[in-house]
């Protein structure tokens, strides 16, 4: 292999996964701190999506889409949380609960969507200073996917300086270990997992509207970007900010040389990673505890 | 003056009862289509469509002045729960007709219960072969295009614009994209065309993100990447592999659905130009007068221009209407079948001179295929481009061939 080739299927597979890592982070973070799976978090990137759509039919102004998709979907996000997943925290049987609530919340926000844009797929323009591709000697990379590369980066610098260097973070980071304590120190437990749920539902609006460009938005896109971000929770470790990362890169990577060498088997691989993964550290690999205790 | 109460009394049982029966006497056709999710779209295209045929036959009229209904059910593309659907639509709702039908899966499904309850099941946009072929049974009709068809009449096109050496296949992994580049590879070898795969991708169906297959393709360096995706994941495709050059590279060659009308409407301004597809309805061709009634009704009613599948569902509405006409009513399924084999019927789709037919012997319609390549068109809005330089292969030269339905029923058996 070149090392064209392998600089060009590296860069493809680090854009994919810098888009996947936008979705499964948040999904992560939700878990870590409020012990919720959402399982539709998924929707919240289609919302976004689709919020990022209709700023930019009336502003056609890329960046207001962004903005737009961020913030409509951290407020839905935290409208839900205070409306509905507060109300079952803390029940026996709440783990069912959630998977019911949050299931129902994909079904609704599907059908909301095709009430107001309609069944058709939809899509947006790439901004014009992003619209075209650099050339690295033999090497073609769209603007745009490095964008989405550096925006990823950015991303994941601002959470590392905001999750270990500021106040806020640390309480986010202790709530996560053991709420109660936290309650107990004087902490407005539930404000912080309103501000937590809203800005993970706000990554998956921004990772949905900076998607458009990309791909096609349409009621149920949702469904179709939560299996990827759930085998990349369930390997990075659930609730592990940086095990979602890690494990975004690996997916990306993984499925980026798999397809250039065994295209047959590509869509296998992503699941062959997971069952690895979980027969050594069932809890993932960023996770502290070892495999299964030998008795 | 009692009497009189009595008889008044009949008079409006008699009235009460007549319009019962009156109201009994519609003809049921027990429609599944997925209304929601990616496949939505076309749920909803063809419930419209529906509606257009349903009002133009009634209009016309059916014998013993009955109507026609059509009800519409969700089956959300899933195999279990349309045939627990159709089941309900024959036993409880008591349809004389199985109809619609997306996914090729849940039609491989209903066809079984066609078969188990004796009621006729005409498919409007399911597309794979193996229904008209190897799962073949006589209460099943087809009234839009199989893969086979849009693939025959692929390799003509290629055989005649001397397109061939390298080829390279992108397609979803499923039935869907598995058949058409085997029908594709089946018709070039009876034609005789020579050409080299240099490689096969396969992403999963609705694939976000095909960046790595893209950049996979351009290193396998082929003349022809020939595609086999579907709706949006077309759209998807094109937009991220625009970005790479792709387009530039190598001839773009998507035979069964790139042309979709939903494909331009999406991409607007960004389809490249010069891109060889087809489709099994065009907004824009041919130019007769069926097909511009066709879509303008539609257009009037929703206020969009179709997609392909509207014209499938709008097809079948007529193809029954006719069988009642012949048979004069529409209990006697058998003499159903009968009229409707072999039936000829004026559609949209048919190019001027030309008449689809249903082929006795697969239940299969007949219809011509036109294969165009992306010319600036913005008589459709809000797409930018739609398929030209259109050229045309008759129905007769494209329909699956006995030898090819024999190797079906032998590879799908084992």
């Amino acid at each position: 292999m070149s090392f064209e080739i392998f600089i060009s299927q590296f860069f493809g597979g680090l854009s994919v996964a810098m888009l996947l890592f936008l979705v499964a982070s948040g999904l992560t973070l939700i878990f870590g701190v409020a012990k919720v799976f959402n399982f539709a978090h998924g929707s919240f990137y289609m919302i976004g999506a689709y919020f990022s759509y209709q700023a930019i039919a009336l502003f056609d102004n890329f960046w207001i889409g962004a903005v737009a998709a961020a913030l409509g979907a951290g407020l839905v996000g935290m409208l839900l949380e205070i409306c509905f997943i507060r109300r079952i925290a803390g029940r026996e049987e709440e783990g069912a609960f959630q998977i019911l609530l949050t299931y129902a919340f994909i079904l609704i926000l599907d059908d909301a969507v095709k009430f107001i844009w309609g069944p058709a797929y939809k899509t947006i323009s790439k901004p014009e200073s992003l619209a075209g591709s650099m050339d690295f000697g033999a090497v073609t990379i769209p603007t745009y996917n490095l964008f989405i590369i550096v925006l990823g980066l950015v991303i994941v610098v601002s959470a590392w300086y905001v999750l270990s260097r500021t106040k806020t973070g640390k309480i986010i980071l202790a709530a996560s270990t053991d709420t109660q304590m936290v309650g107990m120190l004087g902490v407005n437990v539930s404000l912080v997992m309103s501000l937590v749920f809203g800005v993970a539902t706000a990554m998956g609006g921004l990772a949905g509207a900076m998607a458009a460009p990309l791909r096609t938005i349409a009621p149920g896109t949702g469904v179709e970007v939560i299996i990827d971000s759930l085998i990349v929770v369930v390997i990075g470790g659930l609730g592990n900010f940086w095990g979602a990362l890690f494990a975004a890169l690996l997916i990306g990577e993984v499925n980026a040389f798999g397809i250039l060498w065994m295209p047959q088997w590509a869509s296998l691989l992503s699941f062959a990673v997971m069952i690895v993964v979980l027969i050594f550290k069932p809890k993932g690999l960023f996770s502290r505890e070892k495999g299964r205790k030998k008795i | 003056m009692k009497r009189k109460t009595v008889s008044l009394a009949t008079a409006l049982l008699l009235c009460l009862t007549s319009a019962v029966s009156f109201a009994a006497e519609t003809i049921k056709i027990g429609a599944l289509y997925p209304m929601s999710g990616r496949g939505g779209l076309y749920g909803q295209d063809s419930e419209a469509a529906i509606k257009i045929a349903l009002a133009e036959v009634n209009a016309k009229g059916l014998p013993g002045g009955r109507k026609l209904e059509a009800i519409v059910t969700d089956d959300q593309s899933k195999p279990a729960l349309a045939v627990t659907l159709a089941k309900r639509y024959i036993t409880e709702d008591k349809v004389k007709f199985l109809y619609g039908v997306v996914s090729s899966g849940a039609a491989l499904a209903v066809t079984e219960v066609s078969k188990e309850y004796k009621t006729i099941f005409v498919g409007s946009d399911h597309a794979a072969t193996d229904l008209t072929a190897n799962a073949f049974q006589k209460y099943y009709f087809r009234v839009s295009n199989n893969t086979y068809q849009s693939m025959a009449a692929g390799a003509m096109y290629m055989q005649e614009t001397k397109m061939g050496g390298k080829i390279a296949y992108i397609g979803p992994d499923y039935a869907y994209g598995r058949d058409q580049i085997a029908e594709l590879k089946y018709s070039l070898g009876k034609l005789g065309v020579k050409y080299e795969m240099v490689g096969e991708f396969w992403p999963k169906l609705y694939e976000p993100d095909y960046t790595s297959y893209i950049t996979a393709i351009i290193k396998a360096k082929p003349d022809v990447l020939v595609s086999g995706f579907w709706g949006g994941d077309t759209v998807a495709f094109i937009k991220q592999a625009k970005a790479y050059g792709l387009f530039d590279k190598m001839k773009y060659f998507h035979p069964d659905g790139g042309g979709n009308y939903e494909v331009f409407s999406t991409l607007g301004a960004e389809c490249p130009e010069g891109l060889i597809m087809s489709a099994r309805h065009h907004n824009n061709w041919p130019d007769t007068k069926e097909n511009k009634d066709f879509v303008q009704k539609f257009h009037k009613a929703t206020g969009r221009y179709p997609s392909y599948a509207a014209e499938g569902a709008y097809a079948g509405i007529l193809v029954i209407a006719e069988a009642i006409r012949k048979v004069g009513n529409a209990d006697d399924t058998e003499a159903l079948i009968k009229a409707m084999e072999g039936m000829k019927i004026k559609l949209p789709e048919d190019p001027a001179g030309f008449t689809s037919y249903i082929d006795p012997k697969t239940h299969q319609m007949a219809q011509a295929q036109a294969i165009g390549v992306t010319v600036k068109n913005d008589k459709f809005p809000p797409a930018k481009y739609a398929l030209g330089n259109m050229k045309v292969y008759a129905a007769d030269k494209i329909m699956p061939t006995q030898e090819y339905i024999d190797i079906l029923t032998k590879s799908k058996k084992k």
